[in-house]
C-alpha cells in the first residue's frame, strides 16, 4: 500500500462490523452521518464474530441439540420417536446447511440494512495514522485510507490459544471452526469449562460425541454462583459429559488415526484421547495492532481502551465500544455501547449508565443472571434478603416436564431494592429480561412481587421469589417469622 | 520538546467556548503570558494568554470551532522544530497476562468465564463528583471512566434527564423508595443550581417541580430566519426562564423628584470631568442603592432554598445592567457602599465599556447582590425588570423628565424619574420593597443629605 495516498473522507469510521461496530455504523446513519465501516471480512463479516462464529450460530446448533432432549422428553412422554435421540440421529450436514441459512438471513438483513443508511464498508485492516485518518491494509481494500471526523473502534477479539494446543483448523479448533463441524467427533475434548466450553460440549454430546470438558477451575462455570452451577453440572454429567476439573492440559499429539491430549491433574499426569480438540479458554484484544500510538488513545492496565461513559477515548476524536473497552465482553454489552457512542459523537448526551448487563449461559439447563449474586452482594458490603423458588414448584416447568432449577433474588434487606436475580432452569435466557428491566429501573422486592405475572407462567417464578425474599410467598412452606 | 497547551478553565462553570480569533499564526515567536487567541464563553470573550514562550507549531482549532476545557489548543515548540503529531500515549501496557499465554494459570486466561464478570466488573470508586459531565470533552484531566455497572439508583430515563439537564446525577440525592432518584429530584436539584444543595426541601416547602412544556410550534407563513441560540444569547434565555419560573415576582412603582439631584450633578460635573470621569446620574443611584441596602438587609439577600435559609449578605455589590451589541451583561460594582461616588462613576464607565467590548473579566460579572437597570437612558417612562435571581430585587430607572408637579401648594417644573422595583415575594414583602423605595427615594430627593450621611 501507498502511504499518504490520498484518502478518502468520511464523518464517522467504524472499525470492525460485529456487533459494536455495525450497531454505531446503523446508528450513525440514522443520525445523518455518512459512515465507512472497515472490517478485515468486508460486508461478508456484518455481524461479526458474534453472528457468524459465535452467538447466532452456536444457538443454531445448541437449539439443534435441545431438539434431541425434546425427543427425548417425547419418549418419557410416550411418543414413539422411532430412531429417538441416540448416536447418527441427526444428520449434522443438513444442520449446518440450515444453520448457515440462519446465518445468511440475518447478515443480509444488516447489509439491507447498510444499504438504505448508505454505509459503506471496505474490506480490510485498519491502523491509525492520526487523530483523524486510517490506513488500510488487505488485497480486497477497495481505498488505502480515509480520513475520518470521529471514529468508532469496535474490533472486538480473538480466542486464545493455549500452548502445546496451537489451533490449527482441522485438529485443534476454537469455537468458530467447531461451529462449522459438519459430523459429531467420536471422541471430543473441550478444554475449558467456560460457558462456551459447557455450551458446545454439551451440544455434541447430544449429537453423539463423548465429550471431555477440561476445567482448570475448582468447578465449570468459574465466577457463577456454585449453587447454580451445580444444577447445570448434575445435568450434563446425567447427559454423559465427563468433567475433569482441576486440570490443564498441556499438549497434544497424534497417535495413529486418533489425538492424544495430555492433562496435568492433582493425581497427576492424564492422556485423553480424542478425535478433536476445542481449545475454548477465553478471549484476548489486541489494541497494538491498530497503532494507537499515532493517536492520544490510552489502554489500561489490561492492555483495554480506556472509554468514559460515552464511549470517548482518551483523544476526542476516537471512540471505543465492546470487547475492546472494560467490561464484560458481551455482544449485548457491545450493542449498547455501540448505540450510544454513535448518539454521542452526534452531539446527543447519551450514556452507557447501564444498571445491569445480564448474562446468559445457555448451557442445558439454561443459566442467567442479573444484577448482583449472593455472594457477590455481601462482598459489596450489602445486608441482603434472600428468595429462591424451585421450577419444582411451579405448575407451568412440571407440565413442561422440565422440573430441574430454581430462581433466587437478592434484595437489600432494609430498602428492598432488587440487587439481583439469578436463574438456573428450562428458559431462564428468556425469563432474565424481566429481572433486567427491574434492575435497571430500580424496582423494589415489592414491585416485582405485586405485578400481575400471568399463569401459568414460568415467569410467575420470578414474582414467587420476591415474595419468598419478602416472606410472603404462596406456594412455598409458610417460613417462621414471616410477613404476615 | 513540543508542548500542548490546553484550553484553561477561563473561570468557574465555563466548560467551554467558542474560538473568535487567533492573535498568532503558526511559525509565530510567542512570549509567555502573551495573549494568542479570543474566545467567547457565555459571560465574555476572553484573551488566553499562553503560558510558555516558544514557536507556536500547531494551531489545532479554526475560527468558530467550540473548544472545551482540556482540549489541546496550540502546540508550543522550540524554533525550527516541526509540530510532529499529537503526543504519543504513555507506554502502552501489553494486552493483559491473557495474551502471555496461562502457563501459570488457565482459568486467569478466562475473560469468557461468566460473572460480573468476565473481567473485573468491579465498579471504580467514584471520584469527586464533577458537574456535568456529559458536557465535558473527555481530556486527560476530565476524563470520567466508564463504569459497569453504573451505582445510580434511578429509572434509565431519569438518568437520560439528568444529562439534558446537564446535572451530574450522583450528586442528586433521591426521595423515591429505597433512595431511588426521581426526574422531580432531577429537575429540582437542576433549578437550585447544581452546586447549590439539593432541594429537598423545597418540594416540601410548597413543590417546585417543573411542569414538562410544550415546545413551541407555529405555521411558517414566509421567509424566516433561524439564528442559533448561542453563547450570551443562551445564558440570558437560560437566566431569565429561571428566575421567570422560580421567582414570584411583585413590583413597586414610585416616581422620584430628582431636581435636587440634576442641580447637584450639574455642579459637579465639571470637577468630575477635570479627574477624567464623567459624572452619571447612574452613579448617585447606584450609591443610594448601597446605602439603602444596609438599612433593609432582606433586600440584600438570596434564598437557599436547599437549606431553607435567607441568607442576608453582608456585602453591598450592585450590578448595572449595560445593553452591548450582543445583549445584556451585569458588571457588577464590588462594595459600592465603602466607594465614592466618583469612584462608582469611574468603575461603571469602565466595566461597561469592557462589557460592550466583550473583554470583561469574569469575575466582574459575578457575585452582584443587587441589580439596577436604567433601560430609561434607552426610552421610555419605565419598565418592570426581572429579577436576576438569585438576587431578591432590581431597581428598574425610567427617564428623567421635565414635568410640572405641586410643590408646597405650587405648580412647579421639576425633574422627576419614575422608578419601579421588581422583587422575590418569598423574601420581601410589598410593605418592605415600598419602604426601600422610599429610603432610596429620600437618598435622591436630597443628595447632599445623604452624602452627609454616608462613609
Amino acid at each position: 500500500m501507498v502511504m499518504g495516498e490520498l484518502a478518502e473522507q468520511f464523518d464517522v469510521a467504524v472499525l470492525g462490523a460485529g456487533p459494536g461496530g455495525y450497531v454505531a455504523a446503523i446508528r450513525a446513519a440514522q443520525l445523518g452521518k455518512h459512515v465507512v465501516v472497515i472490517d478485515p471480512a468486508g460486508i461478508q463479516g456484518l455481524g461479526g464474530v458474534c453472528l457468524h462464529a459465535g452467538c447466532i450460530p452456536s444457538k443454531a446448533i445448541i437449539y439443534a441439540s435441545t431438539v434431541a432432549s425434546t425427543l427425548e422428553n417425547a419418549m418419557a412422554l410416550g411418543f414413539d420417536v422411532g430412531k429417538g435421540c441416540g448416536k447418527g440421529a441427526v444428520d449434522l450436514k443438513k444442520l449446518q446447511e440450515w444453520k448457515n441459512n440462519v446465518v445468511r438471513k440475518l447478515d443480509t438483513g444488516i447489509a439491507g440494512l447498510f444499504t438504505q443508511l448508505g454505509v459503506e464498508t471496505i474490506t480490510g485492516k485498519a491502523f491509525f495514522q492520526s487523530s483523524n485518518r486510517v490506513g488500510i491494509e488487505g488485497e480486497k481494500a477497495s481505498i488505502h485510507a480515509v480520513e475520518f471526523k470521529k471514529c468508532i473502534i469496535a474490533t472486538g477479539g480473538s480466542p486464545i490459544s493455549l500452548p502445546g494446543l496451537a489451533f490449527d483448523g482441522s485438529t485443534v479448533l476454537s469455537s468458530a471452526e467447531a461451529l462449522d463441524l459438519d459430523f459429531a467427533p467420536e471422541e471430543f475434548v473441550v478444554v475449558g469449562g467456560g460457558y462456551i466450553g459447557v455450551e458446545l460440549g454439551t451440544a455434541f454430546q447430544r449429537f453423539g460425541s463423548r465429550v471431555t470438558l477440561i476445567e482448570f477451575g475448582e468447578r465449570i462455570l468459574p465466577g457463577l454462583d456454585p449453587d447454580l452451577v451445580a444444577v447445570v453440572e448434575q445435568r450434563i454429567r446425567a447427559a454423559g459429559v465427563k468433567i475433569v476439573t482441576k486440570a490443564k492440559a498441556t499438549g497434544v499429539e497424534k497417535k495413529g488415526k486418533k489425538l492424544v491430549v495430555q492433562v496435568e491433574t492433582a493425581n497427576g499426569k492424564l492422556e485423553v484421547s480424542a478425535d478433536k480438540v476445542l481449545v475454548a479458554v477465553g478471549r484476548k484484544t489486541d489494541a497494538r495492532a491498530l497503532k494507537l500510538e499515532n493517536t492520544r488513545v490510552q489502554l489500561d492496565e489490561k492492555g483495554l481502551i480506556k472509554v468514559d461513559a460515552q464511549g470517548r477515548t482518551t483523544d476526542s476524536s476516537i471512540f471505543a465500544v465492546g470487547d475492546i473497552t472494560p467490561g464484560p465482553a458481551l455482544a449485548h454489552k457491545a450493542y449498547r455501547q455501540g448505540k450510544v457512542a454513535a448518539e454521542a459523537l452526534a452531539g446527543l448526551k447519551s450514556a452507557f449508565d447501564n444498571r445491569c448487563v445480564p448474562l446468559v449461559v445457555f448451557s442445558s439447563p439454561e443459566l442467567a443472571v442479573a444484577g448482583l449474586g449472593e455472594a457477590e452482594a455481601r462482598q459489596k458490603g450489602r445486608s441482603v434478603v434472600v428468595g429462591k423458588f424451585p421450577y419444582s414448584a411451579s405448575g407451568r416447568a412440571l407440565s413442561v416436564n422440565r422440573s430441574e432449577g430454581f430462581v433466587k433474588v437478592v434484595g437489600d434487606a432494609k430498602t428492598h431494592e432488587l440487587l439481583g436475580v439469578s436463574i438456573v432452569g428450562v428458559q431462564a435466557s428468556n425469563l432474565i429480561s424481566e429481572a433486567s428491566l427491574a434492575i435497571e429501573c430500580g424496582a423494589l422486592l415489592e414491585d416485582v412481587a405485586h405485578t400481575i405475572h400471568p399463569h401459568p407462567t414460568l415467569s410467575e417464578m420470578i414474582a414467587e421469589a420476591c415474595e419468598d425474599a419478602l416472606g410472603e410467598c404462596t406456594h412455598l412452606p409458610f417460613k417462621k417469622g414471616g410477613k404476615k | 520538546m513540543a508542548f500542548d497547551f490546553k484550553f484553561p478553565d477561563v473561570g468557574e462553570g465555563i466548560h467551554e467556548g467558542e474560538l473568535v480569533e487567533w492573535l498568532v499564526k503558526e511559525g509565530d515567536v510567542v512570549k509567555a503570558d502573551q495573549a494568542i487567541a479570543n474566545v467567547e464563553t457565555d459571560k465574555a470573550v476572553v484573551e488566553i494568554p499562553c503560558p510558555k514562550a516558544g514557536t507556536v507549531l500547531k494551531l489545532h482549532a479554526k475560527v468558530g470551532d467550540t473548544i472545551k476545557v482540556g482540549e489541546v489548543l496550540v502546540t508550543i515548540g522550540s524554533a525550527g522544530e516541526k509540530y510532529a503529531g499529537p503526543a504519543a500515549a504513555p507506554a502502552v501496557t501489553p494486552p493483559a497476562a491473557q495474551a502471555k499465554a496461562p502457563t501459570a494459570t488457565v482459568s486467569k486466561a478466562q475473560p469468557t468465564a461468566p460473572s460480573s464478570m468476565a473481567r473485573g466488573g468491579t465498579p471504580a470508586v467514584p471520584g469527586a463528583p464533577k458537574v456535568a459531565a456529559y458536557s465535558a470533552d473527555a481530556s486527560a484531566a476530565a476524563f470520567e471512566p466508564m463504569q459497569v455497572p453504573s451505582q445510580v439508583l434511578a429509572m434509565p430515563h431519569t438518568r437520560q434527564l439528568a444529562r439534558e439537564l446537564g446535572v451530574d446525577i450522583k450528586r442528586v440525592p433521591g426521595t423515591g423508595p429505597a433512595g431511588r432518584i426521581t426526574d422531580e429530584d432531577v429537575k429540582r436539584f437542576a433549578g437550585g443550581g447544581g452546586s447549590v444543595s439539593p432541594q429537598a426541601g423545597a418540594a416540601a416547602a410548597g413543590g417546585m417541580a417543573l411542569p414538562a412544556f410544550e415546545k413551541a410550534s407555529w405555521l411558517a407563513t414566509g421567509e424566516e430566519e433561524r439564528v442559533a441560540l448561542k453563547g450570551l444569547r443562551k445564558k440570558i434565555a437560560e437566566n431569565m426562564s429561571r428566575s421567570n419560573w422560580m421567582v414570584p415576582t411583585a413590583v413597586q412603582f414610585d416616581e422620584v423628584d430628582v431636581s435636587e439631584l440634576v442641580e447637584a450633578r450639574e455642579k459637579e460635573k465639571a470637577r468630575a470631568e477635570r479627574q477624567g470621569v464623567k459624572l452619571t446620574y447612574l452613579a448617585f443611584i447606584a450609591k443610594a442603592v448601597a446605602h439603602a441596602l444596609k438599612e433593609f438587609p432582606y433586600v440584600n439577600a438570596s434564598l437557599d432554598e436547599g437549606k431553607q435559609e435567607i441568607v442576608l449578605k453582608k456585602y453591598y455589590n450592585v450590578g448595572i445592567a449595560v445593553d452591548t451589541p450582543d445583549g445584556l451583561m451585569v458588571p457588577v460594582v464590588k462594595d459600592a457602599d465603602q466607594k465614592s461616588i466618583l469612584e462608582i462613576a469611574k468603575e461603571i464607565s469602565e466595566k461597561a465599556a469592557l462589557a460592550r467590548e466583550r473583554k470583561i473579566a469574569l469575575g466582574d460579572l459575578r457575585g452582584g447582590t443587587f441589580t439596577i437597570t436604567n433601560i430609561g437612558s434607552v426610552g421610555g417612562i419605565g419598565g418592570i425588570a426581572v429579577v436576576n435571581y438569585p438576587e431578591v430585587a432590581i431597581l428598574a430607572l425610567g427617564t428623567i423628565r421635565k414635568l410640572p408637579r405641586v410643590v408646597e401648594d405650587r405648580i412647579l417644573l421639576r425633574h422627576v424619574m419614575n422608578v419601579s422595583l421588581s422583587f422575590d415575594h418569598r423574601v420581601v414583602d410589598g410593605a418592605l420593597a415600598a419602604r426601600f423605595v422610599n429610603e432610596v427615594k429620600k437618598h435622591l430627593e436630597d443628595p447632599y443629605a445623604m452624602l452627609l450621611e454616608v462613609i
